[in-house]
């Protein structure tokens, strides 16, 4: 199957369970990073905001002393990381030239200066290769001329740190909201879905001939659904049931009279009597022919699937018994358990009408074989009677539509047969049985049922 | 061969009656299934034929309700309906064959000849007792394979006699099967007719044991 096909026939619990999954990969972590980014922008903001009160504690602590002609601090940071060697939080104060004051944490080392005018944030690498956010600001001390570099710097590892631990727990909760999403979504669509499931499975039922309408306590969108489906089910089985009724009334209602013709013929001087017969045989051929075609069901839309061997059992009985009554050996081999989707009746008419054409023929036997091959229903039957011809049985095969045409003694039940087959989709097919007789064979296209099960 | 022919359509049932009976059957006709249950309880025939459309009733249930009954002879059942649901309802009912309207006379004839036999236990067309053989079928009876020609009453009566060989056949039992209920035969007419077929078949082809009845001679071979 292609996959525009196979995407076509996904069913719909699967696509709603898809398009939610789509919906909480893509939505969730954009959800993350957005969030991720803004965090990080608020830590930084913070963070500079902090450098910047740190830079101005140290403006304004230093002050030049002119005796000395250096540099000195008067304020203490108040954080104990500017005193630890290496901490990664310095300050620094130079004149660009050999005046320089620093925290003690910077030890021997010192930063490097810009030289940049204003106030500036940078990135460094600072002592030990640590990355340091750097603010940078010029001053001018009264009684030194000359510009002062100020430079707080600290760590960036415990913004990456805050960071970090954000993040964790941000994608934590994010894969639980995810989780979540999804089996809440899961249950909705089952929950939302449980009508459609519950219509299906009353198709199957019916389909399994377990019911006989489908179940109608459903939401009021399907319940107009099922109520149609079971009006047409109820329709389709009230019009062959009244074209069965119609037919049988009036093959009583034309059978007598012809039978009554049929005696008197009998009485009538040989060549009238001829002529009389075959007249009375084309009016009875007429009425049987048309009286098949009118009680047959052909496929059905949504009928109950039906056991071959039960339904066939009657006609197989009967058979039996005319067999025994006419000393003919009758053989019949269906497959068990086959469960084929046709009208009872029509498959009824299919074998009796096949069997009566044997049994009218056979010398000794004859047999019935029925089994499902892939697809195909496979229904045969062989007598050693005399057989036919290629040419008759090409004629009685074809004989349907013509049958105002002489006949000869072969059974109108065949072409019957043939009609009813070809009605489910399918054939009748003529051959020579294994001894010398007529093997007809029917073959029906099987109905699955939709859902496959 | 005494029949019942159940069927309620006059035309029909008149017509077939007089074509059987001129094939040297007995026929008596039934109009309705009651008539028809009484019949087969009271009186004794070889065979019914019988309509499945009946104004009370349909003929299934009355063939089954016989067959509920204990009453075992052969029937044939006449319809009208093509279908095999009807057919096969038929048959499970108890029916022995059927023939589908309309229908030949000489069907008709074949099929009861047939269920007659074989009630009788005969598989054979044609039933030989010693050197007379009787063919169901064309209903021809030859001795030593000479045709003889026989009345309808006289070939009624050989047929019950070689059928039910190599039974005793008592004078109640031909009069019934082989005169009309009607008729009322004094015991001399089968006596008549008894000599008449021993003229045409050899003096002792039909044994008379005295206060049972008459019985077909079987070891002819001997004598």
């Amino acid at each position: 199957m292609r996959l525009a096909e196979r995407l076509r026939r996904l069913p719909i619990a699967t696509r709603m369970q898809v398009s939610a999954l789509v919906l909480v990969l893509l939505v969730l972590p954009a959800a993350g990073v957005l969030l991720s980014w803004n965090f990080r922008e608020a830590v930084n903001t913070a963070f500079n905001e902090r450098l910047e009160s740190l830079l101005n504690v140290v403006i304004a602590g230093v002050s030049y002393d002119v005796r000395q002609d250096a540099l000195v601090t008067s304020r203490q940071l108040g954080d104990s990381r500017f005193d630890q060697v290496f901490s990664g939080w310095y300050w620094q104060v130079s004149d660009g030239g050999g005046r320089v004051l620093t925290s003690r944490s910077l030890w021997d080392q010192r930063l490097v200066v810009s030289h940049e005018p204003g106030m500036a944030f940078r990135r460094i690498t600072g002592p030990r290769d640590k990355p340091l956010q750097l603010l940078e600001r010029d001053i001018r001390l009264p009684g030194f001329d000359g510009v002062l570099h100020v430079q707080v710097a600290a760590d960036l590892g415990e913004v990456e740190a805050q960071v970090a631990r954000f993040q964790t727990l941000l994608w934590l909760s994010m894969m639980t909201l995810g989780g979540l999403l999804i089996v809440l979504t899961g249950l909705q669509i089952r929950w939302g879905l449980a009508p459609l499931r519950r219509i299906e499975q009353s198709l199957k039922a019916v389909e399994q001939g377990r019911q006989s309408s489908v179940e109608t306590g459903l939401p009021r969108e399907l319940n107009r659904l099922a109520e149609a489906i079971n009006t047409v089910l109820e329709r389709d089985q009230r019009l062959i049931a009244r074209g069965r009724t119609a037919a049988g009334n009036l093959a009583h209602a034309m059978k007598t009279p012809v039978a009554v013709l049929t005696t008197l013929a009998e009485r009538l001087p040989e060549e009238q009597q001829m002529a009389m017969r075959s007249e009375l045989k084309r009016l009875d051929e007429a009425v049987r022919h048309h009286l098949a075609r009118a009680s047959a069901a052909g496929p059905v839309a949504l009928g109950a699937e039906q056991d071959i061997v039960a339904v066939l059992k009657p006609v197989i009985e009967g058979v039996r018994r005319l067999a025994g009554r006419r000393n003919l050996i009758f053989r019949s081999e269906l497959q068990p358990l086959l469960r084929v989707r046709i009208d009872a009746q029509d498959l009824q008419e299919i074998v009796g009408n096949l069997l009566e054409n044997a049994i009218n023929w056979a010398r000794s036997s004859f047999s019935l074989t029925g089994t499902v091959e892939g697809s195909l229903l496979l229904l045969s039957v062989s007598d050693d009677g005399p057989g036919m011809s290629p040419e008759t049985r090409q004629e009685a095969v074809s004989r349907g539509g013509r049958l105002d045409e002489a006949r000869s003694g072969s059974g109108l039940g065949l072409a019957i047969v043939a009609e009813l087959a070809a009605l489910h989709g399918g054939s009748l097919r003529l051959d020579s049985s294994a001894d010398g007789g007529l093997l007809a064979e029917v073959t029906i296209p099987l109905t699955r049922p939709l859902s496959g099960g | 061969m005494k029949i019942l022919l159940v069927e309620d359509d006059k035309p029909l049932a008149l017509g077939l009656a007089s074509s059987l009976e001129d094939a040297g059957l007995l026929v008596e006709i039934a109009g309705d299934g009651r008539t028809a249950d009484f019949l087969v309880s009271t009186e004794r025939y070889d065979a019914v034929v019988l309509d499945l459309g009946l104004p009370d009733g349909n003929g299934t249930q009355w063939l089954s309700s016989w067959r509920e009954q204990g009453i075992e002879l052969p029937v044939l059942i006449l319809t009208a309906r093509e279908r095999w649901s009807d057919k096969a309802a038929g048959f499970s009912a108890g029916a022995d064959d059927y023939v589908t309207k309309p229908f030949e006379t000489a069907e008709i004839l074949f099929r009861l000849r047939a269920l007659v036999r074989r009630a009788h236990g005969h598989a054979h067309p044609v039933i030989r007792v010693g050197d007379i053989s009787l063919d169901t079928h064309s209903a021809q009876v030859t001795r030593a394979g000479m045709p003889v020609s026989l009345t309808a009453q006289e070939l009624r009566l050989l047929s019950h006699l070689v059928h039910a060989a190599p039974r005793v056949v008592s004078r109640a039992e031909l009069t019934e099967h082989v005169y009309d209920g009607d008729a009322e035969p004094d015991s001399n007419v089968i006596d008549v007719q008894v000599s008449r077929l021993r003229r045409k078949l050899g003096s002792k082809s039909i044994e008379t044991l005295r206060g049972q009845g008459y019985r077909m001679a079987a070891d002819k071979e001997a004598s």
